[in-house]
């Protein structure tokens, strides 16, 4: 099974850990991307809803279990076929959310093209930032190395265990985060 | 251009009643016709949003379509510079999967009709 481990900077990233959870509490009860479903049944789409909302929490749960006592120790955390998934669409539903309630003074143009400079925004805004680009790069860097996984499924859903990944076992230690200059 | 998955064409039942067995022909022969309700095409749409990255909307159109990279890429670039993209169309209940599929990842998908459009 393909892993990797990322190691992260703790001055950094324990910080936005605070604003992580008190958005994923609220995506507790709130869909992350708009739900436009005018023209679906009233009772169909009452299901359809909290469908949606139990899996987001079982996203949220992963992601936010990532950050558990061992990684206040070594500020590692670890990626693979068994979570990639749950992972890249947690990150995905909290920028959403961190977009459009801690960020929503930026313009779109702003948010898509990166360019913002933490020194151009105002305090209250550099770490719900900081937290969006956070949980963007985790996705890109799971996408990167796991994205065949992601498309396979987890092995625990698949018909047949035995097919590993085509590189073999394999795990990938990183230096994302490692330092700050 | 849209993918379209091959679909049923819609049911047309043509029924006829020619008349009866009794000897007495029928004054007007009653001819009615029965048509099924077509229920589709349905489109999914995908409308954009400044959030999620290109290649997790590309991975996205992969899991859940099955699309080549170049044909997720080709979708992802339309609603990228277009804000939408019909990425399926068909009946009505494969397109409603596909939509949860698609919310599901914290897509903004939504479904659209002929009649509606």
């Amino acid at each position: 099974m393909k892993r990797i481990e990322v190691k992260l900077s703790l001055p950094v990233v324990a910080p936005l850990l605070d604003l992580m959870k008190a958005s994923s509490d609220v995506l507790e009860a709130q869909i992350a991307a708009p739900l436009t479903l005018e023209d679906i049944d009233a009772d169909f789409r009452d299901e359809w809803k909290a469908e949606l909302l139990k899996g987001q929490h079982e996203e949220l749960h992963a992601l936010m279990g990532l950050f558990n006592s061992d990684f206040f120790v070594n500020g590692v955390v670890a990626f693979d076929e068994e979570n990639a998934e749950v992972i890249v669409r947690a990150c995905s539903a909290l920028r959403l959310r961190l977009r459009r309630h801690d960020l929503k003074v930026l313009d779109d143009e702003q948010l898509e093209s990166g360019s913002v400079d933490l020194e151009d925004i105002t305090v209250p805004l550099q770490k719900p930032y900081m937290c969006y680009v956070f949980l963007g790069t985790i996705q890109e860097l799971v996408i990167q190395h796991l994205d065949s996984a992601i498309l396979r499924g987890p092995a625990s859903e698949r018909s047949t265990g035995s097919d590993d990944d085509e590189a073999g076992d394999d795990d990938e230690r990183g230096g994302f985060g490692d330092k700050t200059d | 251009m849209p993918v379209t998955l091959p679909v049923l064409l819609p049911g047309r039942t043509p029924l006829r009643e020619a008349g009866t067995r009794t000897g007495v022909a029928p004054a007007e022969v009653a001819e009615t016709e029965t048509v099924l309700a077509p229920q589709g095409p349905w489109r999914v749409v995908v409308i954009n949003d400044p959030v999620n990255t290109m290649s997790y909307v590309v991975l996205v159109f992969r899991k859940v379509f099955g699309f080549s990279e170049a044909l997720a890429s080709k979708h992802m670039m339309e609603v990228h510079e277009r804000g939408r993209s019909v990425v399926w169309s068909g009946l009505r209940e494969q397109a409603e999967l596909y939509a949860f599929a698609l919310q599901q990842w914290h897509l903004t998908a939504v479904l659209e009709s002929d009649e509606t459009h």
